[in-house]
């Protein structure tokens, strides 16, 4: 094997390390909603009925939150990569504004559920509804602390921030926006 | 990436969000929604890794796992729906 080959398997963009988490969370998830779908054979009417009972308007423009957040932050590291620390400053703040977006949206949403009563415990659908999402919004809560850490970074350093971290924030920004894409077709569309 | 790639790919991402959920409005109950709906989301997933993620220049490797790990998540949900 050459040894471009070697270098490259043992660094992909954002570094084996974040890239072991990225694949640990999402069998994690996987796992979780494959539970998920099992669980609906044993009760499809209860997974039906409660899956209407989730507003899919929310969930599409979270989706849309979520993918514009994760444009922004690769065109962030586009632009450090381009020595541009400016503009990539910016596209980071961008970036950050689409968490927040959609940590809003979220809140708002479960703030409804809650009123309506569909809690945790309401039936099998909501406890995964609300395990699931729960856990996916702690993520995008501590991809915002990550991503804040390194704006700050980046404002103090300029053009002579680290890549590598750069680069790994933002791969686990992005792994945010794959847990979602995991999420919302089986949550929100399937049932 | 270039920027007029990772352009190309957003916008691909929202049309087919927005294609998921318009086949789950208007072809709800049929048998074959949750096969659209998971095959579109999962090219929704390969455009993130590869596009936004750089995962298109990373080692086979690397591109490999990931549509395993797609292919088989898939495979199962399907399976077991």
């Amino acid at each position: 094997m050459n040894k471009n080959l070697v270098k490259n398997m043992y660094y992909p963009p954002g570094g084996i390390l974040m890239w072991i988490v990225i694949f640990l969370e999402l069998i994690t998830f996987g796992m979780a909603l494959v539970a998920m779908a099992a669980y609906s054979k044993d009760e499809p009417e209860v997974f039906h009925n409660s899956r209407l009972l989730l507003n899919t308007t929310y969930g599409t423009i979270n989706t849309l939150f979520l993918i514009t957040s994760g444009f922004f932050m690769a065109l962030s590291v586009r632009y450090l990569k381009d020595g541009n620390a400016k503009k990539s400053s910016l596209y980071l703040k961008l970036t950050m504004l689409g968490g927040l977006l959609f940590l809003i949206l979220k809140t708002i949403e479960y703030n409804a559920k809650i009123d309506a009563g569909l809690t945790l415990e309401y039936n099998t659908f909501f406890s995964f509804y609300w395990m699931l999402t729960l856990f996916h919004v702690i993520h995008v809560l501590v991809g915002l602390v990550i991503l804040t850490i390194v704006y700050f970074d980046l404002k103090k350093k300029k053009e002579q921030t680290n890549l590598d971290d750069f680069e790994a924030s933002a791969a686990f920004w992005h792994m945010c926006d794959l847990i979602w894409l995991l999420l919302f077709p089986i949550i929100y569309l399937i049932f | 990436m270039t920027k007029k790639n990772l352009l190309s790919t957003w916008i691909l991402l929202i049309a087919l969000t927005l294609l998921v959920v318009f086949f789950s409005l208007f072809f709800d109950g049929e048998n074959y929604l949750a096969t659209i709906i998971l095959l579109i989301s999962a090219l929704k997933f390969l455009a993130i890794s590869f596009y936004f993620m750089e995962m298109k220049k990373a080692h086979v490797f690397w591109k490999t796992t990931i549509i395993v790990f797609l292919l088989l998540f898939i495979g199962i949900v399907l399976i077991i729906s």
